[in-house]
C-alpha cells in the first residue's frame, strides 16, 4: 500500500494505519479460525495479484476478499484505543472425555458446550503521558508500517502453528462431517478467565510495534493442547443407488416421505451425527458494536453486560429425518456450515433475516408429499452475499411459471395428449436418477440451453437475465425467481444459503432443496418437473423413446397430484430446445468437463450411476406398461 | 547496519525427510522477509502435520527446490554429517568503481543457519552396516521407535518454527525499507561445508 499517495497529516496517516491493522488482523485470524469465513474467502478470485483489491493491499498481505462490513471499523468501534479482543470458541457436545483438572469444560451427552480455544487481544495502546517524540519525520509512520507488516507475516504464520488451525482444517475439510464447530466473537472487553481456566492457558505476546505516540500489541491466550475435546470426524457416507426409494414404481407410490418430528421443520443433514432435533432454531444476536445493541441472550461462557452481544454462526437445523436422508448425507457439510455462517456474515452482507421458523405447508403442498425427494450431490456453496434460500409456501403463485414455450412443447407434444396425470408423475419418479444426470447437465449446459431458450420467450430471456448468472440452468433460475421474493421478504425460514448469483451456488440450492422434508417437497417437485425435460431430452436421445409417455399409473389417487405436476410441466419454461446435441456421451463429457472446470462439483461415477438407475427405470416401464396396457402411447417423436 | 544472525535449533533428520523439512524452514523465513505484496499460499507436510506459507512467488520456490536439490546431492556423498545451511538476504550497494574494482558489493543484514544432522537409520534385518558413524540406537528401526522419532522431529520443526517467529518480531530495526513493487528482499542460500564432526554424536 502506499502510503505517499495519502495527503494526510502524520496523524491521519498513522490512524489509517492503526485502523487498517485492526480490520487486517482480524481478517487473518477469522480467515484461519472460521472455517465459514475461510470458504467464503476462498470464492474470490486468487488468480491474480494484480487484480487485488486496494482495500486488501493493505499490509501487502493479500487475503482475498472479506466482506463489506470490514472495510472500516464503524461497525466495530469508535475509539481506536478500544481493545479488539477476538474470541475463538469451540462449540462441541456430548460428554467430553476430561480429568478432575477441568481442563475441558463438562457437557452432558447432546448438550452443546461452548469453550473459549483462543483469545487475541489486539490494542493500540497509547500512554498519555508519552511525550511526543521530537524529530519524528515522515518516516516514523512508514517504519510502522513496515513493522506492522512484519508482525502479521509472523502471525499469519503463528495462527498455522497453535492446536486451533488442526480443528479448523478438520472443519473446513469438507469430506468430514463433525460433532463440533468454531465460531467466533468480537469485543472490547470481555470477562478474564476462571482461575482453573487461565492455569491451562499458555499466552504469546507479539513484540509491540512502535507507533507514533504508541505501539501495536498483540497477543494470544490459547489452550495447548485441545485433545481433551471429544471432537469427532465421521466421514460422509459414499452415495449409492437407493433402489427402494420413495417413490419408486416397484413400491408403493405414494408411500409419503418421512416428514421429521416437528413437522414445519426443514429436514437437514445433521453436521454433528450426534445431534438431537432441535424444536426452534436458534435466535442469535447479531450485533458487533458496542453499546448501541442491548445484549442478547447469551449461553454460558460468554460475556454479558458491557460487552456487545455474542455474535456467532447459529446451530445447524439439525432435525434428523429417518433413513431416506441418511442416505443423502454425504458432502452435505460445506453447504450447511455455509449457511450456518451466513449469521455472522450479517454484518458483512447485505441483511437478511433471522432463521425462522418455515411455514407450514399449503394444502396442495400437502398432496404432493408423497413425491419423491431425488438423489443430489451435494455442492459445495461458495457464498459471498450469502441470502437465505427458502422455498416459497405461501405465495399461491410460486408454481405458476410462465408458460412453455413453442420450441419446448414441440418436443412433447404428447404433454397436452395422453393423460397428464400419469406423465408428469411419471416423470417425478424418474427423476431421482435423471436429476444425478441433468443435474450435472443443467449446470454445464446452462448456458447453451439458455441461448437456446432465449429466443423462445422474451419472458424467458428476461427471466434469466434477472437471475444474473449467464450458466444458471434455467429450471433453476425459474424457481429461484420464485425465491427471490422470498430472499426479500424474508419470511421463511431455510436450511441452506443459496448465492443467486453464482452458478455453484444455484444448483447446490437446487440441490438442496430436493432433500429437505416432505414441507420442501411442492417445491422439488416443481424443479423436478422443470428437470424432467432434461430428463425427456436424455432419454429420447438414448433410446429414441419418451420414458414418461409410456408409464402408467392408473390410479385415481395419483391423478389428482399427477394433474398438478402436468400443470407445472406444462408451465414450465423450456430447459433445452436442441435434444439432438444430447447423446450419452456428450453428457458424459460435458459433466466430466464441468468436473474439471467447476472444482469436482461432481463425480463421474455419479453419472454413469444416474444413467444406470435411469435404464433401470426405463425398464421397470416398461415392465408395467407391459403389464397394464391401459394407455395409448405416442412413440417416437421426431 | 548490522547483521542479525540467528541459529536456528538442529534438526535430526532422516534422508527422505530432508527436503520436506527444509521447504518448510527455508519458505518460512523468506515469507516473513517478503514484504512485498504477496499472496500467501499454505502448505500442507506430508509427513508431518505442519502448515508453512509460503509467499507464493515461483521463482522463489524454483530457487529453493535448487538449492534443496544440491544439499540431497551433497548429503548423499557426505552421509552421516552434521550440515549447515546459511540463508543470507543482503543489499545491494553499487561500490564506486575503482582502478581496483567495478563489483557490486553485497552488504548482509540478516544471516540463518539450519543445523541439520542427517542420519542413516539402519534397515530392519542388516547385520551388518559398513557405515561406521551410524547414528543410531539398538533398535531403532523397530517402527514405534520409527513413530517416536518422527514425533520428536514433527516437535522439534514446530520449534524452529516458532523460533523463527520470535527471532522475526525481535528484530525488526535492522531490515531494509520495502523497495516498491519489489517482493522479496534479495537472497542467497548456501550451503557450507560440513560442521566439524567434533560435535558428532554418537
Amino acid at each position: 500500500m502506499d502510503l505517499q499517495s495519502y495527503p494526510q497529516p502524520e496523524s491521519g496517516k498513522l490512524e489509517q494505519i492503526v485502523s487498517q491493522f485492526l480490520l487486517k488482523i482480524l481478517h487473518v485470524i477469522l480467515d484461519s479460525r472460521v472455517p465459514s469465513f475461510h470458504r467464503h474467502e476462498r470464492s474470490s478470485d486468487l488468480s491474480s495479484v494484480s487484480r487485488v483489491k486496494r482495500s486488501d493491499r493493505w499490509f501487502n498481505l493479500i487475503l482475498g476478499d472479506r466482506p463489506a462490513a470490514l472495510d472500516n471499523l464503524n461497525f466495530w468501534q469508535r475509539n481506536l484505543m478500544d481493545p479488539m479482543i477476538i474470541d475463538i470458541i469451540l462449540v462441541h457436545q456430548g460428554p467430553s472425555s476430561l480429568s478432575t483438572g477441568n481442563v475441558c469444560t463438562t457437557s452432558a451427552v447432546g448438550a452443546s458446550t461452548e469453550t473459549v480455544i483462543e483469545r487475541w487481544a489486539v490494542q493500540y495502546e497509547s500512554p498519555r503521558l508519552m511525550a511526543p517524540p521530537t524529530g519524528e519525520t515522515s518516516s516514523s509512520y512508514k517504519k510502522t508500517y513496515k513493522k506492522s507488516i512484519i508482525l502479521l507475516r509472523s502471525l499469519y504464520s503463528h495462527m498455522r502453528l497453535l492446536p486451533a488451525y488442526r480443528v479448523f482444517r478438520q472443519l473446513s475439510s469438507s469430506s468430514q462431517i463433525s460433532n463440533f464447530d468454531i465460531i467466533y466473537k468480537v469485543s472490547s472487553f470481555t470477562d478474564p478467565f476462571s482461575r482453573p481456566e487461565e492455569e491451562t492457558m499458555k499466552e504469546y505476546v507479539f513484540v509491540p510495534v512502535e507507533a507514533f505516540r504508541g505501539r501495536l500489541s498483540v497477543s494470544v491466550t490459547y489452550r495447548p493442547t485441545l485433545s481433551c475435546f471429544n471432537l469427532e470426524l465421521s466421514t460422509s457416507l459414499p452415495p449409492k443407488i437407493i433402489t427402494d426409494y420413495v417413490g419408486s414404481p416397484s413400491i408403493d407410490p405414494m408411500r409419503s416421505f418421512p416428514s421429521s418430528e416437528k413437522g414445519d421443520h426443514a429436514t437437514s443433514f445433521s453436521l454433528r451425527g450426534t445431534r438431537p432435533p432441535v424444536s426452534a432454531p436458534f435466535q442469535r444476536p447479531h450485533s458487533w458494536t458496542s453499546g448501541f445493541h442491548k445484549a442478547a441472550p447469551m449461553t454460558q461462557n460468554q460475556p454479558l453486560s458491557g460487552s456487545p452481544p455474542a455474535y456467532r454462526t447459529p446451530p445447524m437445523p439439525c432435525d434428523i429425518s429417518s433413513s431416506p436422508t441418511d442416505n443423502y448425507g454425504y458432502r452435505v457439510r460445506p453447504l450447511f456450515h455455509q449457511k450456518a455462517t451466513s449469521y455472522d456474515e450479517y454484518q458483512f452482507s447485505p441483511p437478511f433475516s433471522p432463521y425462522a421458523s418455515p411455514s407450514p405447508p399449503t394444502p396442495m403442498q400437502t398432496r404432493l408429499r408423497s413425491e419423491t425427494a431425488p438423489v443430489t450431490i451435494p455442492l459445495p456453496v461458495s457464498s459471498r452475499s450469502s441470502r437465505y434460500f427458502s422455498p416459497n409456501f405461501s405465495d399461491p403463485n410460486r408454481h405458476s411459471l410462465p408458460p412453455l414455450s413453442p420450441r419446448s412443447t414441440k418436443h412433447d407434444p404428447s404433454s397436452q395428449e395422453s393423460p397428464s396425470g400419469n406423465r408428469s408423475y411419471r416423470r417425478a419418479e424418474s427423476l431421482r436418477t435423471a436429476e444425478l444426470y441433468s443435474g450435472a447437465m443443467n449446470h454445464y449446459s446452462g448456458h447453451k440451453m439458455i441461448k437456446d431458450s432465449k429466443d423462445d420467450s422474451g419472458r424467458f430471456s428476461g427471466l434469466l437475465s434477472s437471475s444474473g448468472s449467464p450458466r444458471v440452468g434455467f429450471s433453476r433460475s425459474s424457481s429461484r425467481l420464485s425465491f427471490q421474493d422470498e430472499l426479500d421478504d424474508g419470511d421463511f425460514s431455510c436450511p441452506f444459503d443459496v448465492d443467486d448469483v453464482d452458478a455453484s451456488d444455484s444448483l447446490s440450492c437446487l440441490v438442496y432443496l430436493s432433500c429437505t422434508t416432505a414441507d420442501y417437497v411442492p417445491v422439488f417437485s416443481l424443479l423436478q418437473c422443470s428437470m424432467n425435460y432434461d430428463v425427456e431430452a436424455m432419454t429420447q436421445n438414448l433410446d429414441g423413446k419418451k420414458a414418461s409417455e409410456s408409464l402408467s399409473m392408473g390410479t385415481k389417487s395419483q391423478d389428482a397430484a399427477v394433474g398438478v405436476l402436468v400443470h407445472m410441466l406444462r408451465t414450465a419454461p423450456p430447459l433445452r430446445q436442441d435434444p439432438s446435441c444430447y447423446s450419452s456421451h456428450s453428457m458424459r463429457t460435458e459433466v466430466e468437463e464441468g468436473v474439471s472446470t467447476a472444482s469436482g462439483f461432481f463425480m463421474p461415477r455419479k453419472t454413469v450411476d444416474a444413467l444406470e438407475e435411469l435404464r433401470s427405470y426405463r425398464e421397470m416401464k416398461d415392465l408395467l406398461l407391459s403389464k397394464s396396457g391401459t394407455r395409448v402411447i405416442s412413440r417416437e417423436e421426431g | 547496519m548490522n547483521c542479525e544472525v540467528c541459529q536456528l535449533k538442529e534438526l535430526e533428520v532422516e534422508h527422505f525427510e530432508i527436503r520436506e523439512v527444509l521447504r518448510c524452514i527455508l519458505h518460512t523465513i523468506v515469507f516473513h522477509r517478503a514484504l512485498g505484496l504477496v499472496r500467501p499460499k499454505d502448505i500442507d507436510l506430508e509427513l508431518f502435520e505442519i502448515t508453512y506459507v509460503q509467499c507464493g512467488d515461483v521463482e522463489v520456490e524454483k530457487k529453493i527446490d535448487d538449492k534443496i536439490e544440491q544439499f540431497i546431492s551433497w548429503v548423499e556423498k557426505h552421509p552421516n554429517k552434521k550440515s549447515q545451511i546459511c540463508l543470507s538476504f543482503y543489499e545491494v550497494k553499487n561500490k564506486q568503481p575503482s582502478w581496483f574494482t567495478n563489483k557490486i558489493e553485497r552488504l548482509y543484514w540478516e544471516q540463518w543457519y539450519v543445523n541439520l544432522n542427517v542420519i542413516q537409520l539402519p534397515k530392519v534385518h542388516s547385520s551388518k552396516s559398513h557405515h561406521s558413524k551410524v547414528v543410531v540406537d539398538p533398535g531403532e528401526s523397530t517402527s514405534e521407535e520409527r513413530s517416536i522419532r518422527r514425533a520428536t522431529l514433527e516437535a522439534s520443526l514446530r520449534d524452529v518454527l516458532f523460533q523463527i517467529i520470535k527471532f522475526v518480531n525481535e528484530k525488526k530495526d535492522h531490515v531494509p525499507p520495502i523497495s516498491e513493487n519489489v517482493m522479496y528482499f534479495p537472497y542467497e542460500i548456501t550451503i557450507p561445508r560440513s560442521v566439524p564432526s567434533a560435535f558428532a554424536s554418537f
